[in-house]
């Protein structure tokens, strides 16, 4: 018994289900459901479709790269039985996978992450262009009037001052 | 008066046959291992089978195809189905131990691109010579 995977979408595919194709080349392709099995048949690249795992790896949506997926791997060298090692295998097995596990959350968070600092760099300058919406741009407007009134004035009364100080300091 | 029966053609879509697998053309990964230079020179060259179209003097590679002459051949290079097919390839396909390594049996390789040329029967023979010269 083996769970193999498919040829389009990567799943597992458990004893009894899906299906076979054998090219002429002697080449075989196995499908989990008729859906990657119809996909395969109009010659569909699976890495353009987006539901399968190809995708979502050539696309840098999944972690791809990491010594993890190392450790599972077809080796085709008979073993002999021993209770140890097999005990000992199936310990490893589930502290790998729980590694792996953790570690591709942890890559999807992070991309995840790039997003929510964009999203509020966008909230910013939507607020800053918008803010007319919120706040008329003629609220207190008489009043800065004045104030700037008063200031040219007092800036043309210093104005003076400071030319009548210069005709004093002529020769 | 006795009309001809309708409906002869009930279910008999084009896409019915062209998605079975029984008449299946060489798919982009055959093709690949063919445009290696040792295949082919083997596909160029091949022997006089009076079955296939042209008696297999004239193949195109890249399609799989045969063509009756040097002309039809030739103009084949100048198609859009030719030059498409060309662009196809230049990705590496997608394979069965990519599937695989989709699935987490060994680290994810990125598809390489590389440089693609019509290979040219004249040229192939033309090489040929020269080696044998």
């Amino acid at each position: 018994m083996r769970i193999e995977t498919c040829y389009f979408c990567s799943s597992r595919i458990y004893p009894g289900h899906g299906i076979q194709f054998v090219r002429n080349d002697c080449k075989i392709f196995k499908f989990c459901r008729s859906k990657c099995h119809a996909a395969f048949k109009k010659k569909k690249n699976p890495r353009k479709v987006k539901w399968t795992k190809a995708y979502r790896k050539t696309v840098g949506k999944e972690l791809a790269i990491d010594p993890s997926f190392e450790f599972e791997k077809r080796r085709h060298t008979p073993l002999k039985y021993d209770r140890q090692t097999w005990t000992k295998a199936i310990e490893a097995m589930k502290k790998v996978e729980h590694i792996k596990q953790k570690r591709q959350g942890t890559y999807i968070m992070q991309r995840l992450r790039k997003g929510r600092e964009l999203e509020q760099e966008r909230d910013v300058k939507e607020v800053q262009r918008d803010l007319s919406l919120i706040k008329s741009p003629a609220a207190g407007l008489k009043e800065r009037k004045q104030k700037e009134a008063e200031e040219m004035h007092d800036s043309e009364e210093e104005m003076e001052g400071v030319v009548e100080n210069c005709g004093e300091v002529t020769l | 008066m006795v009309y001809k029966r309708k409906k002869y053609h009930y279910g008999d879509t084009h896409l019915k046959k062209k998605w079975r697998t029984k008449r299946r053309t060489k798919d982009l990964d055959q093709i690949d291992e063919d445009i290696k230079p040792e295949n082919a020179e083997k596909l160029v060259n091949q022997e006089v089978d009076y079955d296939k179209p042209g008696s297999a003097q004239f193949y195109c590679v890249h399609c799989a195809r045969y063509f009756i002459d040097d002309h039809a051949l030739h103009e084949h290079f100048r198609t859009k189905v030719h030059k498409r097919r060309l662009k196809a390839l230049e990705l590496e396909p997608y394979t069965i131990e990519e599937s695989e390594r989709a699935a987490g049996f060994g680290n994810w390789k990125a598809p390489e691109k590389r440089k693609i040329e019509t290979i040219d029967p004249e040229a192939v023979s033309e090489s040929k010579k020269m080696k044998i010269a």
